[in-house]
């Protein structure tokens, strides 16, 4: 008698399935085909002409390519709002995690009465929303005359308690034997962190970078309010423009258009994810697992 | 000693000189000694945005080399009002930004914006060059009836018609019907059916926001309703004419089914022959010819009783500044810009406000053609509906999609309130705005 | 005798040795490395709030100065329709937006966490919606739920169901926002909950296969109460986010119809920019940080309480 089961629980050459796995493996790799399409879509609308968008039946390939909707969105400054968005997130994101760093450290490693506390307001901070304070920094800015420049837009974005987090996390399993060796020789809490803790702390940092990167790259509300003239604008404010209900730019441009033009604003978070996938995924988890 | 009084008497004579040949000389006027950058905000967002960058390029062509140019930053219309109120609490107001008569009126009683009629006198501006009625649009009373902006164009609201969908019903694209029922025939016939739905509009509509609430606002005048009393003392006069006129709307979508709620974006949506006829402003004519969409502009007829519709007025508002020497550089700058509007009533945006523009015997043959153009001009005869001038305006304009009227009626399209409920909220409310000043 | 032994030996060994060990002893060093963070994180994203705060007690309208009113926004702003309408719609976008994610984020962690063929793609499929902005996403969806000409509508008429007005309808707008976000945010719960389940000690596996149990009673008596932690913590996080909705919405739908689909932080958003009526914002914006502690206190106590029974 053939032993069904058996032959049921084989795993197919190579891979980890077992044959009675496979209708639910091709199940559930349905759902991912299904997530993937909007992006799919994205693409594929925005490589064709705008007249064979609106069409009854619906065509995933395009009938022609053409580029002529990326030239229509290369109309607007794409390259000044990208040019911003790496600036402001660049700077904003390094000095973020610099901060964050000597302060996860501090509260992980340092004795001070208080330490708690204050570990635990950054935290109730993520509860507020930052919305109550955006009108009057507005009108600070503005008062300073710092309105629609660099620093307007990066300085309110540098604290971010996640990258706080993300470090005290790793910094609390730290093993306290390296730190010693350097006490023995005379070294304060400063050179100690900079000089071992932070080397070591490579992999949230990376973690903390990309993280902190990407949220602030897609940051919306504040740049909306904050850029008084288009080319200061960041990328996803910009690119809003081509958005039907919102945007300014409605009557001038469609949906093709629109694709292309947020087909442009994923490309570079969707590859700084790709090339950085492993250390995005690990941030995010060691930070989360001991939560 | 003798040295430095010797010196100081060259340089003030040299400055004098200077000064002097500078008030002679044309185009260098006396303070512009150093460049000076006006700084000009505009909220334009529709194709007109394209024409009024030409302008002022025009102008900074033009004054190239002669000490005064025109920086123009572009700020959404909703944030608009924020923004240069936060930037003048600051004294960092931008010098002068387009403004629609009849709602800046807070604007006027904080000081945020400057009456002009002192400047305009100084800079030769020729006031009496305008229309009355667009300088008389111009000013606030409460205000010591001050001149608060320099009127640049008088748009009303016209229906823009798809010939395409007229040719194809049957119709002769060089008449339209003068009245509502005719005018709903016409509709019905051009309008596109799958089973109960509205494929395409014969009446372009959208299911919230700017056009079902001017749409009200329109017809409700016809029909007798007056936002407010002349005396601006009592608000919704009529209530019964408001409350035909919301059912009116809902008509459109509801019984004779010549509208869909579905459409989101207007503009859109009749550029892509999604529906044919279309009331909207001439801010859209840029862009619809640019599109190649076969239009003529009709006027709008008379639904409810009376032949009339909305017009909106823009200009130039001057914002306070600490250095008040400035002034006399915007109005320079604005003057030009007048004097040199034909471009921009022929091809941007709504009628001239200045009698030697539309005088001109190439008025009606340049810029864009008349049989899209004309209706607007003309139909400034019978455009009535303006704005509140009050301080709670805004509450009051028909033109919008967010404001209170606006938001309330959205609740009338949508099913969720009955029109006589919602007219006894919007008399409530604009009773208080009333009051208030 | 031992005190003095003890004061000897404090007083022998080297100070900096002590700076570490020692108990007792401050290390200012701490207040100065966290000072880099604290200081803007006071003055840009704390004084702000504190500011707002004090908005929240006055009428302001930008020019001149806030005129104290005490809690006169506070009451208007409960008897606002509008507020109402806002509040109900937070509720109901987290009641459609946390179990969807969660739920959603749950299964495809366990999917992946097979390693079956093509798991490495999945995961980067799955989370990649997590890094794009709003600004996309919105764009995006707005084209997909295109009533007349999206791709969902035209797959729905396929089998039979009429075309969903998923934007332009007061019943569906707030589905069609919410659509779009459960798409966007559940990659972030797919991962936590990778990483937790790839955490699960094998031997509670293998004790459980001793045990006989299939696949799904594994799951049950196995994995979730195991992963309860994240669990908990994804519906916290997302709890939190969801309330505070507001980029999807305006760039979606910008809060209509009838604010069908409007958020407390669009209202705000709306009252504060648009009508300058920054004493009411900020009123409405505290009573929404109000709603958030309660609903996370209440989410955190219910789901220990059903972690003990």
């Amino acid at each position: 008698m053939a032993d069904v089961g058996a032959v049921l629980r084989a795993q197919l050459p190579g891979t980890r399935l077992a044959l009675k796995d496979v209708p639910v493996w091709l199940f559930g790799m349905f759902f991912v085909v299904l997530w993937a399409a909007p992006f799919v879509w994205m693409v594929s609308t925005s490589l064709k002409p705008s007249s064979q968008v609106m069409t009854p039946v619906v065509e995933w390939l395009p009938r022609e390519v053409t580029l002529e909707n990326y030239r229509n969105v290369m109309k607007y400054p794409i390259a000044t709002w990208a040019m911003n968005s790496v600036i402001v997130a660049g700077v904003a994101t390094a000095l973020c995690v610099l901060f964050g760093a000597m302060a996860g450290y501090a509260l992980a490693r340092l004795r001070f009465p208080g330490r708690n506390v204050i570990f635990l307001l950054f935290l109730a901070s993520i509860m507020i929303p930052p919305e109550v304070g955006v009108v009057p920094l507005l009108l600070a800015m503005i008062k300073v005359g710092w309105a629609s420049t660099y620093q307007a837009l990066i300085l309110p974005t540098i604290a971010n308690v996640l990258a706080v987090y993300i470090f005290r996390q790793f910094f609390l399993t730290f093993p306290r034997e390296l730190e010693e060796a350097a006490i023995v020789d005379g070294a304060g809490p400063f050179k100690i962190f900079f000089r071992i803790a932070l080397p070591l702390a490579r992999s949230p940092a990376i973690a903390a970078t990309v993280i902190v990167f990407t949220l602030n790259w897609n940051n919306f509300l504040w740049p909306l309010l904050i850029t008084f003239d288009e080319n200061m604008k960041t990328l996803p404010v910009g690119i809003a423009a081509f958005a039907p209900v919102v945007g300014s730019h409605t009557q001038l441009e469609g949906y093709a258009t629109a694709m292309a033009a947020v087909t442009l604003l994923c490309i570079p978070s969707v590859v700084l994810f790709l090339a950085l996938q492993r250390y995005f995924i690990e941030g995010i988890t060691t930070s989360g697992l001991k939560g | 000693m003798a040295k430095k009084l010797e010196m100081n008497r060259r340089r003030f004579v040299g400055s004098a000189a200077a000064t002097g040949l500078a008030t002679v000389m044309p185009g260098r006027a006396a303070w512009a000694q150093s460049d000076m950058e006006l700084v000009h905000w505009s909220w334009l967002a529709a194709s007109d945005a394209e024409v009024w960058g030409k302008m002022i390029d025009a102008f900074n062509e033009a004054h190239k080399g002669k000490g005064l140019q025109i920086k123009m930053e572009v700020i959404p219309e909703e944030q608009y009002v924020t923004k240069v109120n936060a930037a003048a609490a600051t004294g960092r107001a931008p010098d002068f930004g387009w403004g629609t008569a009849g709602v800046r009126a807070k604007m006027a009683a904080d000081g945020v914006i400057v009456p002009l009629d002192d400047l305009a006198d100084k800079a030769g501006l020729d006031i009496a060059d305008f229309d009355a009625f667009a300088i008389k649009q111009a000013r606030y009373p409460k205000y010591d009836n001050g001149l608060f902006m320099v009127p640049m164009d008088l748009m009303s609201l016209q229906p823009e018609v798809n010939t395409d969908h007229l040719k194809e019903a049957g119709y002769d694209p060089e008449t339209f019907p003068g009245d509502g029922k005719t005018m709903l025939e016409w509709a019905d016939k051009m309008t596109k059916r799958d089973g109960d739905t509205v494929t395409r509009s014969g009446i372009m509509m959208t299911g919230s926001g700017v056009q079902p609430t001017v749409t009200w606002g329109i017809v409700a005048a016809q029909m007798g309703f007056q936002r407010a009393s002349e005396d601006l003392k009592e608000a919704a006069v009529n209530p019964e004419a408001g409350i035909a006129a919301m059912q009116y709307v809902l008509d459109l979508f509801d019984k004779w089914k010549v509208s869909t709620r579905d459409v989101t974006d207007r503009y859109k949506a009749f550029g892509t022959g999604q529906g044919s006829i279309f009331w909207t402003g001439p801010w859209t004519l840029n862009g619809y010819v640019d599109q190649g969409l076969p239009f003529r502009t009709y006027l709008f007829p008379n639904i409810g009783g009376t032949q009339k519709t909305y017009f909106e007025m823009g200009g130039m508002e001057f914002y306070k500044q600490q250095d008040e020497s400035r002034y006399a550089a915007t109005m320079e700058a604005v003057k030009w810009l007048s004097d040199n509007s034909f471009l921009w009533t022929t091809v941007g945006r709504g009628a001239s406000p200045r009698k030697s523009i539309l005088n001109r015997p190439d008025y009606k043959t340049a810029g864009h053609p008349w049989e899209i153009r004309g209706a607007f001009v003309d139909g400034m005869s019978f455009a009535t509906e303006g704005e509140i001038p009050v301080l709670a305006g805004p509450d009051f304009t028909i033109y919008s999609g967010g404001n209170y009227l606006a938001k309330t009626l959205e609740t009338v399209w949508a099913g969720l309130a009955k029109p006589e409920d919602v007219m006894a909220q919007i008399k409530d409310q604009w009773q208080r705005g009333l009051d208030a000043g | 005798m031992a005190d003095a032994v003890v004061v000897d030996r404090a007083a022998a060994a080297p100070r900096h040795a002590r700076s570490l060990s020692a108990r007792g002893d401050i290390e200012w060093a701490g207040y100065a490395l966290v000072a880099f963070f604290a200081v803007p994180f006071l003055i840009f994203n704390v004084g702000p709030v504190l500011f707002g705060i004090y908005v929240g007690f006055t009428e302001w309208g930008i020019i001149g100065s806030p005129q104290w009113i005490g809690l006169e926004n506070y009451r208007t702003a409960l008897a606002d329709p509008w507020v109402r309408v806002a509040f109900v719609n937070v509720m109901k976008y987290a009641l459609v937006i946390v179990p969807g994610v969660t739920v959603l984020g749950l299964l495809f962690a366990l999917f992946v966490n097979q390693s079956w063929p093509l798991s490495a793609v999945s995961r980067t499929i799955l989370f990649t919606p997590n890094v794009v902005s709003a600004t996309v996403i919105g764009l995006i969806w707005v084209w997909v739920l295109d009533t007349q000409f999206g791709v969902l509508n035209h797959y729905l008429g396929l089998i039979g169901i009429g075309p969903i007005k998923w934007l332009t309808s007061v019943q569906w707008s707030l589905i069609g926002v919410s659509i779009a976000s459960i798409w966007w945010d559940m990659g972030l719960a797919f991962v936590l909950f990778l990483a937790a389940l790839q955490n699960v000690p094998r031997d509670l596996y293998e004790a459980a296969d001793i045990d006989g149990a299939g696949r799904l009673a594994k799951l049950w008596h196995v994995v979730l109460p195991h992963i309860r932690p994240t669990i908990s913590m994804v519906v916290t996080l997302q709890l939190i986010s969801t309330m505070r909705i507001f980029s999807q919405v305006y760039v979606m739908t910008d809060g209509g119809p009838a604010g069908s689909s409007s958020s407390v932080i669009y209202y705000i958003y709306k009252t504060a920019v648009q009508q300058q009526r920054l004493g009411f914002a900020s009123a409405v914006s505290i009573l929404l940080f109000i709603a958030i502690l309660i609903l996370t206190i209440v989410q955190r106590f219910v789901l220990r309480e059903t972690a003990r029974g």
